[in-house]
């Protein structure tokens, strides 16, 4: 009960940014970049570990944008130009320009690193169908649902290899579904595809959106955890979960994670509580917002510290091992 | 005779090498490695080469491509009193995210927003010239309202402060004015605060003003759009295709602006059902009184495809006047 864990991402180590931009630039090999990938890889998970995350995640050392990482490991897909994303952001759109289709397992390796170096369950993580269509160009199929039906049966086949591969949970995340209510059918129906036959435990992470929009609906979301983010409007979402009564796990992210301010554990004790007056116990999962990546190391650390402190001392309050 | 425009912002680096980019200089701006003049510099090659852009493939009503707007919203945040900004926001259904205005106190006018550029391009360019603003229910449903207890306190506020902009690009001889107002297609019940606000910018303007809704449907806003206080109204026709047969079963009594090629993917449309659009369009109002567009701003688009989709927009108007 509370298992504390993470949202995906992890901020990358400075020596992990310029051995990205050396590698871009053909400045290094490709085994230098992944064998300093592994090594941060393997102190995120050191630190989960020491700080006392139940379940943990890799922290996509390995990963740029999270539709463009998978979209560069399929067939099908070609890269755009640039495509400012905010500010002096700037991003590759992925594109699709035919059929798409897996050749090999993208993500298993990583995961088998990560999981190898910890008796906790890491987490597999991957990007959804729906999210993968709507962030890209599409000029292959004719239209929005053949794109992301067609990703679905790809994503399956890497979910069903992750479970091969012994992960206890796999986390399928679709950003990109909460922007557009009228859209849930397709999402629903390109999830059901990605999930049939699987047995790990299912997670799936939407952000920044309208969940009145999509409520009760969601909860036909074929996945068994749907992990969403509440610190950020400070719970004022929370209502809209209230009624019907939620049935689902729920991660609830109690951890604002586009501030630079490191929350007090007081003020995440106050969120938990407050999570707690309308999911029911048992189901509740605590964790920041969204992905870490965009905060410092430091910043991260803290923030991750002081959730695990909050959620110790809720536990004691309430009398839970 | 049919006009192309676009319809407002345009993307900020070039696919060309050869020329400033505008991302390598904000970069080195921030590193302190060039000065606010270079910079400067560098906006002002960037307005000149869009324009040129922009001439070069055709299209009749151009704008300066809103290259210091880094959103929407921000902006106008930025010159106004009794605002903040702060964290970013998805903008509507796109992988694009906007800094969230936060309303601190009562909002004023302190400096022109939008008048600089527009002076800079109005230099540069012999075409029909087009200022893009936010509109104001817009603004406010994406803003934090910490202050005004009744959000109408805010509209008519930002409604001053757009009023005074609005004068004095028309003072400086500006042929259109653009509001955009795309959270009308969420908010259709709000059509009356939008009336108000219009009510509030647009009379006595010698500049034709335009109204542009994207991404939403128009289905709600059928017919109270078109009593409207202004002279165009522009749809986007791609992001909600029943806009179109909404569209045909309307009295049209504004002139139109068909935002009828994808801004948002880069396919290429076929060129005869474009035609066919816009023909079916122009048995209900003279060809006179339609403008086609991008269904938005193109900077959602690498700049190579947006190129080809003004090329195709220029290729179509040419064919259809012929």
């Amino acid at each position: 009960m509370l298992f504390t864990t993470s949202v995906g991402s992890f901020p990358k180590p400075d020596y992990i940014t310029k051995a990205r931009a050396m590698f871009s630039r053909g400045e290094i090999a490709e085994e230098k970049l992944h064998s300093l990938e592994r090594k941060a890889t393997y102190d995120w998970i050191r630190f989960q570990e020491e700080i006392g995350i139940d379940i943990l995640v890799h922290g996509e050392m390995e990963r740029g944008d999270m539709v463009t990482y998978f979209a560069e490991r399929m067939e099908g897909f070609g890269t755009s130009g640039l495509v400012r994303s905010y500010g002096n952001r700037y991003y590759r759109k992925p594109l699709i320009t035919g059929e798409i289709k897996r050749t090999s397992p993208i993500t298993v390796e990583t995961f088998r690193y990560a999981q190898d170096l910890t008796s906790k369950p890491v987490k597999g993580m991957l990007t959804g169908p729906y999210t993968m269509m709507d962030w890209s160009f599409n000029e292959h199929y004719p239209g929005r649902k053949d794109a992301a039906l067609a990703l679905a049966k790809v994503i399956h086949q890497e979910v069903a290899d992750l479970e091969k591969a012994g992960a206890k949970y796999i986390q399928i995340d679709e950003p990109a579904l909460s922007t557009r209510p009228e859209e849930i059918e397709l999402a629903i129906e390109a999830m059901t595809i990605v999930t049939r036959g699987i047995k790990s435990k299912t997670i799936s992470h939407i952000c920044y959106g309208d969940f009145s929009k999509i409520y009760p609906r969601l909860l036909d979301f074929p996945v068994n955890q749907l992990d969403l983010e509440f610190a950020n409007s400070n719970f004022s979402n929370l209502e809209v979960f209230r009624n019907p009564k939620f049935t689902k796990e729920i991660a609830v992210g109690v951890i604002d994670s586009h501030s630079h301010i490191i929350e007090t554990k007081e003020k995440v004790k106050a969120n938990i509580k407050m999570a707690l007056e309308v999911f029911p116990l048992e189901k509740v999962y605590i964790d920041p917002d969204c992905g870490l990546k965009t905060r410092t190391v430091e910043e991260t650390r803290a923030k991750l510290k002081v959730m695990v402190e909050a959620v110790r001392e809720i536990k004691q309050e309430l009398g839970i091992k | 005779m049919l006009k192309t425009t676009v319809v407002g912002s345009y993307p900020k680096i070039s696919s060309d090498r050869n020329v400033p980019n505008l991302r390598t200089a904000l970069n080195q701006f921030e590193r302190k490695k060039i000065s606010a003049d270079e910079l400067e510099e560098v906006y002002r090659a960037t307005i000149k080469r869009i324009i040129k852009e922009q001439e070069d493939a055709g299209i009749d009503i151009i704008t300066d491509g809103q290259i210091r707007w880094n959103d929407l919203l921000t902006p106008f945040a930025e010159k106004i009193e009794g605002c903040k900004i702060n964290g970013l926001l998805r903008f509507f259904d796109n992988n694009f995210y906007y800094r969230k205005p936060v309303i601190k106190s009562q909002i004023l006018f302190r400096e022109y927003t939008t008048l600089g550029d527009y002076q800079y391009a109005r230099k540069h360019s012999n075409r029909s010239l087009k200022a893009v603003l936010p509109g104001s229910l817009t603004w406010a449903k994406l803003s934090d309202n910490h202050h005004y207890k009744d959000p109408k306190n805010l509209i008519a506020d930002f409604s001053l402060i757009l009023q005074k902009e609005a004068k004095r690009l028309d003072q400086e001889g500006v042929e259109y004015i653009q509001f955009e107002e795309p959270s009308l297609c969420n908010f259709p019940r709000e059509i009356d605060m939008v009336r108000e606000s219009l009510k509030t910018i647009t009379p006595g303007l010698k500049a034709k003003t335009i109204l542009f809704l994207y991404f939403g449907s128009i289905r709600g806003l059928i017919p109270e759009l078109f009593d409207l206080p202004v002279d165009v109204i522009g749809i986007d026709l791609v992001s909600k295709p029943e806009n179109i047969a909404l569209l045909l079963e309307t009295d049209i009594k504004r002139e139109l602006i068909l935002g009828c090629l994808d801004a948002r993917n880069t396919r290429i449309e076929n060129e005869e059902e474009v035609l066919k659009l816009i023909q079916k369009v122009s048995r209900k109002i003279s060809p006179d009184k339609i403008y086609i567009s991008p269904s938005c701003g193109l900077e959602f688009l690498p700049h190579e495809n947006a190129l080809k989709k003004l090329r195709l927009l220029s290729s179509i108007a040419s064919r259809f006047n012929s």
